[in-house]
């Protein structure tokens, strides 16, 4: 099929227990395409993101990644894994490792670079998120905002062709969201193809091609910023957007 | 010290206490007639020397003590660890099987454990090429050991259990396999976190030697028995002699695992 999307999900439902989080969540995107996913706290976002590199389990629907069946039972999951970055919410730095530990780590063990190829490597993605002079810090020893790049750059280490972030800047106080945010539009201007949970409706508004807004574990509407921004179809949409818009 | 080495000392110096004849002061014959005027009573620089004429007999009995506690402390690590891992991170009957042997192990005096050991399974001696160890040295091993990594799976389990699930996430999320993210995030900060529980096994199993009395064996406490058995008059100086070895025993282990914490201590991370 030439015609397929770098990413489709389709019809992705999935419980936990009786609870129904997800009900036939469906989006696509192409390679270099920033989507991000917006909507209030438990609407299913993360576990929408989480379903793509399985650390979640979808029941229903279908993803498929490059051409390939993400939740088909012989797709190897660390496979997938080592070609879709994440980056988390806590940052889950492992916490006994340096930052260019942190970094070479999936490189050396994942990939199977020795350990100075790895540690290169760990040194040119912590450089391209500004923290050359951090290598041999540790977690605790940095700020969150470093922290968070972290933990891009341990992603990005992977070479990944996907790049999951889930609610990146939520953790971190307000003077340090700005740092992070540059990191992430710098890998939107080099290209990567990125699906972002976020809150930050500002950067959603910059760098989005497309704009999914989930509530209640659906898809109440999904379009390019401008039109879901300042034309919403759906008055729950309009909503939710003017309450953010008040935080703002 | 490697197991082997240890397992030597423990053969060597049981070895001798099996031929334990060497109390000097019934080899000389004088110090126990003259004393004994009132029991428990005698003339204390006498006492002394008496305990500082047999030192040679309590420093083999301490080799017997230390070769137990590096033998049943590997031995309790070597299973227990796998344990602890197996109650976090296991499923199923596997689980259920090591769930229930630590709640038996745990459950049982150390008497009794050793006693079913020795006299009713019954172990043979193992010939390690120089040094043999007794069927006695043997079942202490075993029975002291696996108590230990009874107690050991405990101190694992938590630890293990004690690193966020973030860590384990954040390793699964770059491609490593359940086994390699355990491996190389989780039990790192784990066996940091288990050092002070350690010291405590450590220093609970060190003491626990003593009660291989009940199989034969003359480790440091039962050959204060013999001596102060033989002058009676000594009790205390004895008693003083061996408390003083296990001090420092316990004191320049637990020393060295402090030093160990801090050496490997995360930095600005929580104390090890």
């Amino acid at each position: 099929m030439t015609d397929e999307s770098f990413l489709e999900v389709t019809d992705v439902s999935k419980w936990y227990g009786d609870e129904q989080v997800l009900h036939d969540v469906s989006f696509e995107m192409d390679r270099g395409d920033v989507t991000v996913l917006i909507g209030p706290s438990g609407s299913g976002k993360s576990t929408m993101l989480r379903c793509v590199n399985r650390l979640a389990e979808a029941q229903e629907g279908s993803i498929r990644l490059d051409g390939e069946d993400v939740l088909a039972p012989s797709t190897d999951v660390d496979d997938l894994r080592r070609e879709v970055g994440m980056v988390f919410q806590g940052f889950n730095l492992f916490a006994h490792l340096s930052a260019v530990g942190n970094v070479a780590l999936g490189p050396q063990r994942v990939l199977g670079l020795s350990k100075a190829e790895a540690r290169d490597r760990a040194t040119d993605q912590l450089e391209r998120v500004g923290l050359g002079n951090q290598l041999d810090s540790y977690p605790a020893e940095l700020s969150g905002g470093q922290q968070q790049r972290v933990g891009t750059a341990r992603a990005l280490a992977m070479e990944p062709k996907l790049m999951l972030f889930d609610e990146p800047t939520s953790a971190l106080d307000p003077e340090l969201i700005g740092e992070v945010l540059e990191v992430m539009h710098d890998l939107v201007e080099a290209g990567m193809t990125m699906l972002v949970v976020t809150h930050e409706m500002s950067f959603a508004r910059a760098v989005a091609d497309e704009i999914v807004f989930l509530d209640a574990g659906r898809v109440v509407e999904r379009g390019p910023p401008e039109q879901l921004f300042e034309n919403p179809e759906k008055e729950r949409t309009d909503r939710f957007l003017d309450r953010i818009a008040s935080h703002d | 010290m490697s197991v082997g080495a240890a397992l030597a000392l423990v053969a060597v110096v049981a070895a001798d206490s099996v031929t334990a004849g060497s109390i000097s002061g019934i080899e000389a014959g004088t110090s126990v007639v003259g004393s004994a005027t009132v029991p428990f009573q005698g003339d204390a620089v006498d006492d002394w020397a008496f305990v500082f004429r047999n030192m040679d007999y309590l420093l083999g009995g301490t080799l017997v003590t230390i070769g137990l506690t590096v033998a049943s402390i590997l031995l309790g690590f070597v299973v227990g660890f796998p344990a602890g891992a197996i109650e976090v991170y296991g499923d199923g009957i596997l689980k259920r099987l090591v769930s229930a042997a630590g709640v038996v192990l745990r459950g049982t005096p150390i008497v009794v454990i050793l006693v079913v050991v020795y006299f009713v399974i019954g172990v043979p001696q193992v010939n390690l090429g120089v040094y043999t160890l007794s069927s006695a040295v043997m079942a202490g091993i075993l029975g002291l050991g696996f108590r230990s990594a009874a107690y050991q799976s405990q101190i694992f389990r938590a630890s293990l259990a004690s690193v966020d699930d973030g860590q384990l996430e954040a390793g699964r999320a770059i491609g490593l396999s359940q086994f390699e993210a355990v491996r190389h995030v989780v039990v790192p900060q784990a066996l940091r976190r288990s050092i002070p529980g350690f010291q405590n096994e450590f220093t609970i199993v060190l003491k626990d030697t003593s009660i291989v009395f009940a199989i034969g064996l003359a480790e440091l406490l039962t050959r204060g028995y013999d001596l102060f058995a033989e002058q009676t008059t000594a009790v205390l100086e004895v008693i003083l002699v061996i408390s003083a070895i296990y001090f420092v025993l316990t004191f320049t282990t637990n020393r060295a695992l402090d030093y160990l914490g801090d050496r490997y201590a995360i930095p600005e991370g929580e104390a090890a």
